[in-house]
């Protein structure tokens, strides 16, 4: 399968530096062998493939040959009891052996094949077992159009880690959640302009627990695989997303969440707001497999349209293979509704200041909590936006607690 | 000068007439209590003063303290003073009833040429508010009516009221789902916004609010119009009698 409808000649000359022969200037201990063996094989995928209708990945494959701009790399800091190392440092070298790639299937996801052919740079964030680390993780740019963060939190540990991918082409974040382990992934996309993909890939232990909040608004065209498997038994993972789309921005988010083991459990929570022109996808496939008996998945997504031209594709995906499981999924496009609307106004709040606080509620469905706040007000911050904090949203966030 | 003044009202819902020439004058300092059998038009009176979308003015003026606000959004009514207490409140997941109600003041404030409250301000009145009404603080932060039970819905109704000191407050079938307790109550919170400088117009089937709001006058609404004024007695007649007669008097 070689692309050749959209971006076609872009796509030629991405596939020939793939398999060419070449040095890298990033050397990392790691295999780039598997990876150009899956793009020789199977090629770079097409935008009329059935994974990748609903975006044109000739134009990411432009960006993809684009010269990089130097990134701005900020300083990852690390609170006491996190490790972090470079890829290309002598100590990552036996984690990259132990787990890079762990949670990835780089024949179903070929554009982390070609992150991982490209790479530029690389961080291993490390939670030993049993530390529990209360303050968040922050990492924003790490340095390169192709990046990958392996993250390992080993048996029992907890973290929370916040990333946002500004000027990465492909950002790849692998999450190891191991035995007993907890980890909250907070990914905030701003809105952007550059195409841009990646993919959040969680293997995640028995017991083990990892919950995503994604906040997005779109660039050109976005997409973002997540690839979510419980390994190991009583394992669980809550998937939460809220997008607020306009313009002409195109968010297309691509989730799998796979039931290996038994007695497992998966929340799927997802609101959009979609104006303009704007296209968002979510295609949120559950995958029991044959052993994994007492399963217990489900998935909901809600989305209101703001105008006549934009555009939801909402479509769960349900493919079970054990005859002991509960599964559930749901799927709403609408309008804001009138009656809402009309209470809110009846109380002196302007029609705009409504339906800002009506939207912001609504995605507060999906990602929901105090932390929520910020969370929100960084994906959706910006000029004439409605959805940033406002003084009554800080009376939220204070919760009341003023005494 | 009345607070509120409806004169020759004639409304219309998807080409049928609900109201066919109401007058209502409410002075400040006045409660009325507008009754009548279902259908009668109580509930479009209510809706159209306070401006809900989907009901047509074929014909007369509503005023508020002298302003003409016939035409005026539903937001203009309210930062002119006027509340509606719905019959079937909304429920809005995931905006709490703290962020609701600060947004409502702020917006009062503003409209006032006031700064808003400050938010420990705000929160240190609405907590005193919501206490005096039997909810404790952990209903201000719930997302607004939403699982709410019936009472604590028409609670929330009087709580936003008693916050946005309007001048004119009209109560839509306010006693309906409520037993004893909570009716005493949600009166309790009426009787306490009542003074001098603004007034409340109650609608409702039954006479027993009544018994804990009294009314200076009594009003029975029968196919579109108000057919008959009086003072409490009327509504302990209605009591006893029923509207039966209304159908007669039609």
């Amino acid at each position: 399968m070689r692309a050749s409808t959209q971006g076609p000649q872009a796509a030629e000359v991405l596939y020939a530096r793939l398999l060419g022969k070449g040095t890298y200037s990033y050397a990392p201990a790691i295999d780039r062998d598997a990876a150009r063996g899956c793009i020789a094989a199977d090629g770079l995928p097409v935008f009329r493939a059935e994974a990748w209708k609903y975006s044109n990945v000739g134009k990411w494959y432009q960006a993809a040959l684009a010269p990089a701009e130097a990134p701005s790399v900020g300083e990852t800091c690390v609170p006491d009891g996190v490790e972090l190392h470079r890829f290309d440092e002598p100590a990552a070298r036996p984690f990259l052996a132990d787990h890079l790639g762990a949670a990835i299937d780089l024949a179903r996801h070929p554009l982390a094949a070609v992150n991982r052919i490209l790479l530029g740079s690389g961080v291993v964030v490390r939670v030993p077992a049993g530390r529990r680390i209360d303050e968040p993780v922050n990492v924003d740019d790490i340095g390169a159009a192709y990046e990958h963060i392996l993250l390992i939190v080993e048996p029992g540990a907890e973290l929370a880690l916040v990333e946002t991918p500004i000027t990465a082409t492909h950002r790849v974040v692998e999450c190891i959640v191991a035995e007993g382990a907890r980890l909250m992934h907070r990914r905030v996309q701003p809105r952007g302009q550059a195409p841009q993909c990646g993919l959040i890939a969680a293997k995640v232990d028995e017991e083990a627990h990892y919950s995503l909040w994604l906040v997005a608004r779109g660039t050109e065209l976005r997409r973002n695989d997540i690839h979510v498997t419980l390994a190991g038994r009583g394992a669980e993972a809550h998937l939460n997303g809220a997008w607020r789309l306009g313009d002409r921005e195109h968010l297309d988010n691509q989730v799998t969440v796979d039931h290996l083991a038994p007695e497992c459990t998966s929340r799927q929570t997802f609101r959009g707001v979609v104006g303009g022109r704007a296209r968002a996808v979510l295609n949120g496939r559950i995958h029991i497999a044959a052993g994994a008996q007492a399963s217990d998945a489900s998935l909901t997504t809600k989305n209101l349209l703001e105008s006549t031209d934009a555009e939801v594709y909402a479509k769960p995906e349900l493919e079970i293979y054990a005859n002991d499981v509960r599964c559930s999924h749901g799927a709403t496009v609408g309008a804001l509704d009138e009656a809402m609307l009309f209470y809110c106004e009846s109380r002196g709040i302007d029609r705009d200041a409504a339906r800002g606080l009506l939207l912001r509620g609504f995605l507060r469905e999906a990602i929901a909590g105090e932390e929520a706040i910020g969370v929100l007000a960084a994906g959706f911050s910006g000029a004439g936006e409605p959805l940033g904090a406002t003084p009554a949203e800080d009376v939220a966030s204070a919760g009341g607690e003023v005494q | 000068m009345p607070l509120l003044d409806i004169e020759d009202l004639h409304v219309q819902v998807e080409d049928q007439v609900i109201l066919g020439g109401v007058h209502l004058t409410v002075a400040p300092g006045e409660v009325h209590a507008v009754m009548g059998p279902n259908g009668s038009g109580k509930s479009t009176l209510a809706n159209v003063v306070a401006g809900r979308p989907g009901y047509e003015v074929l014909r007369g003026t509503v005023r508020l303290a002298g302003e003409d606000i016939t035409q005026a959004s539903p937001e203009e009514r309210a930062l002119l003073g006027l509340f509606l207490a719905f019959q079937y409140p909304i429920e809005i997941p995931g905006v709490s009833n703290m962020e609701f109600l600060k947004a409502a003041i702020d917006s009062h404030a503003l409209a006032r040429g006031e700064g808003a409250p400050s938010a420990a301000a705000f929160i240190r009145r609405a907590r005193a508010t919501a206490e005096r009404l039997g909810l404790d603080a952990g209903f201000l932060k719930r997302g607004v009516n939403e699982g709410f039970s019936g009472g604590e819905k028409k609670r929330n109704e009087i709580l936003q009221m008693l916050l946005l000191e309007p001048r004119i407050a009209i109560l839509d079938e306010t006693d309906s789902g409520l037993d004893v307790d909570a009716m005493q109550v949600v009166a309790a919170g009426v009787n306490d916004f009542r003074d001098t400088g603004n007034a409340v117009v109650l609608v409702t089937h039954y006479q027993r609010l009544l018994d804990y709001i009294v009314p200076d006058h009594v009003h029975v609404l029968a196919g579109g119009n108000i057919i008959r004024s009086g003072d409490r007695t009327l509504a302990e007649l209605l009591d006893r009698d029923g509207y039966s007669w209304i159908e007669d008097a039609c």
